[in-house]
């Protein structure tokens, strides 16, 4: 289930308990199936029915087990975790990718979700062009990307390469440009999973500043990363998440410190971090 | 994304969900069509030569060889058989469409229907042209006029979309979970070219079996399309009825089963 409240996504107000939460997660589990044994030809389909042997083998495992959230307005939220501990399907969920096993999710205002960089670029396509597939992606009508375009580009700093299909670009100046189109968009609310590391030390910077800005704005982040400094830069608040289930939620500094001294290797990674 | 405009109570239609990523859709077909021509100087052309070849030679096979009784053959065949192309390359597009799309599947929410749109509404525009063509060449070389019935073609083409995504999305749907799609369709592809009234004319077949014959959508179509656009004549009340119910039987259908399914393709793909 997923409802909406009716909000002017372009003027998000500062952070306000009382008002109506920008994500809410109501007792939300997800079940996956994995499967042992998947049946994908027909031919199999037959002779299993035949010999009455199940169609799939498979067993049911819970990625998030009676999960509540409540995020308001304005805030920069951080998913901390192991792999596995569903900080992704969180994301998914939220962005309804995923439809919750159990539970009613609530979103208020827009979101734009970068659950993979440059989801739907094409490399033959041209910088330019892909700019605009991707915005069309993200949910931005003509207009919104034309007014938007120039930033976009200049933020990216590709003004040589836009003529340029995108199979002659390297990674970095692919994910640079699939980065820029996203952090450009001022949605109300910006899902971010694992997509921080990208591009080099300026450009890492300048993102930093544009998602500070963002929420300086009153615009509301919540986003999964392993890179536990930049997380305490940018982020107020922390969610622990292991196996489904909240281990601690509140302040980020102080979730920080619980994480990093059950996570001695975690801390020392970032810090590692260059 | 899911915006206050998009995200509707899962009461309300999804007709309106996919009205709100229409920029999407454009942007789909814009990119379908770009990849397709750019780098080729000839562009719009090979996507003529191919299925003419084949009616060349279809028409020295079966007006010199095979002789099938229908007057100027080649007339009567250009007037179906990219009809035929049209479903054919939507069909054989669509199986693949949810596999080459799973990055955004798995990434982006977006009502999924929009890349067998996006398949066929790219064909369409192909198609448009060559239409075009051939109604260009029908009224100079065939009927020396513009045939009345010419005023009936854009329905036509509005049946033959209808169907193509109606048979496309139960198709496409199918294959994401059993392969054998693929190597199923172009089979039966093939049976339904000779089951359908490409190279020969509905009439032909004997008049005991013509019942069973038009149970498939494709010979409703196909015999409007000759009695349109090769004969000028306006074709019978009942059977354009019958065709655009079956049409929207077949699109019923077909959504129904892929909206039954599309939910879990973020976690299938």
């Amino acid at each position: 289930m997923r409802s909406s409240t009716a909000t002017r996504p372009s003027s998000p107000k500062l952070s306000d308990p009382s008002r109506a939460p920008a994500v809410e997660l109501r007792g939300v589990s997800k079940r996956f199936y994995f499967y042992d044994h998947r049946t994908s030809s027909l031919r199999e389909w037959f002779i299993r029915r035949i010999l009455r042997r199940p169609i799939h083998v498979r067993h049911a495992a819970f990625s998030l087990r009676d999960l509540d959230l409540r995020v308001s307005p304005g805030e920069s939220v951080a998913l901390l975790g192991h792999n596995g501990s569903g900080k992704s399907t969180v994301l998914r969920l939220v962005a309804g990718i995923y439809k919750p096993t159990r539970g009613t999710i609530t979103t208020t205002g827009r979101i734009t979700a970068v659950i993979e960089l440059g989801a739907g670029f094409h490399p033959e396509l041209t910088g330019a062009e892909n700019i605009r597939l991707y915005g069309a992606v993200l949910g931005l009508t003509r207009r919104e990307l034309q007014a938007r375009y120039d930033e976009i580009v200049t933020f990216a700093g590709m003004h040589d390469f836009l003529d340029t299909p995108l199979k002659y670009y390297s990674s970095g100046m692919e994910a640079r440009l699939a980065f820029s189109v996203a952090v450009c968009l001022e949605p109300a609310i910006l899902l971010l999973d694992e997509v921080l590391a990208v591009g080099d030390q300026d450009f890492r910077a300048r993102c930093l500043e544009r998602l500070r800005a963002f929420h300086a704005r009153g615009g509301t982040l919540l986003l999964v990363s392993h890179e536990l400094d930049q997380i305490q830069e940018l982020c107020t608040r922390g969610v622990w998440l292991r196996d489904g289930q909240v281990v601690r939620d509140g302040d980020i500094a102080t979730v920080l410190a619980a994480y990093r001294a059950e996570h001695p290797a975690a801390a020392e990674l970032s810090r590692e971090d260059p | 994304m899911l915006s206050s405009a998009s995200v509707q109570p899962p009461s309300a239609p999804r007709v309106r969900r996919v009205w709100g990523y229409r920029e999407l859709l454009r942007g789909l077909i814009v990119r379908n069509l770009k990849v397709k021509y750019q780098r080729s100087l000839l562009g719009f052309v090979w996507t003529l030569v191919n299925p003419l070849m084949t009616v060349t030679i279809l028409v020295v096979v079966f007006s010199h060889v095979v002789r099938i009784q229908v007057p100027q053959y080649w007339a009567f065949l250009l007037s179906g058989y990219f009809v035929w192309n049209f479903m054919l390359q939507t069909l054989s597009t669509g199986t693949w469409i949810f596999a080459e799309h799973s990055r955004l599947t798995r990434s982006v929410a977006f009502p999924s229907e929009l890349l067998v749109f996006s398949a066929a509404g790219s064909r369409l525009i192909e198609f448009t042209a060559e239409i075009s063509l051939i109604l260009l060449a029908m009224i100079v070389l065939h009927h020396h006029g513009v045939p009345a019935s010419y005023a009936l073609v854009p329905v036509l083409v509005l049946i033959q979309v209808v169907m193509a995504i109606g048979l496309a999305l139960p198709i496409a749907t199918l294959s994401v979970f059993y392969h054998d799609v693929h190597h199923a369709l172009p089979i039966a592809l093939a049976s339904l070219f000779y089951l359908s009234p490409v190279f020969y004319p509905a009439s032909m077949v004997p008049e005991a079996l013509r019942t069973l014959y038009f149970l498939n959508p494709i010979a409703g179509l196909l015999t409007l399309y000759h009695d349109v656009i090769y004969a000028g004549q306006w074709p019978s009340g009942l059977l354009l009825a019958i065709t655009a119910a079956q049409a929207t039987a077949v699109y019923a259908i077909g959504y129904a089963v892929f909206h039954r399914y599309a939910s879990v393709f973020a976690e299938v793909v």
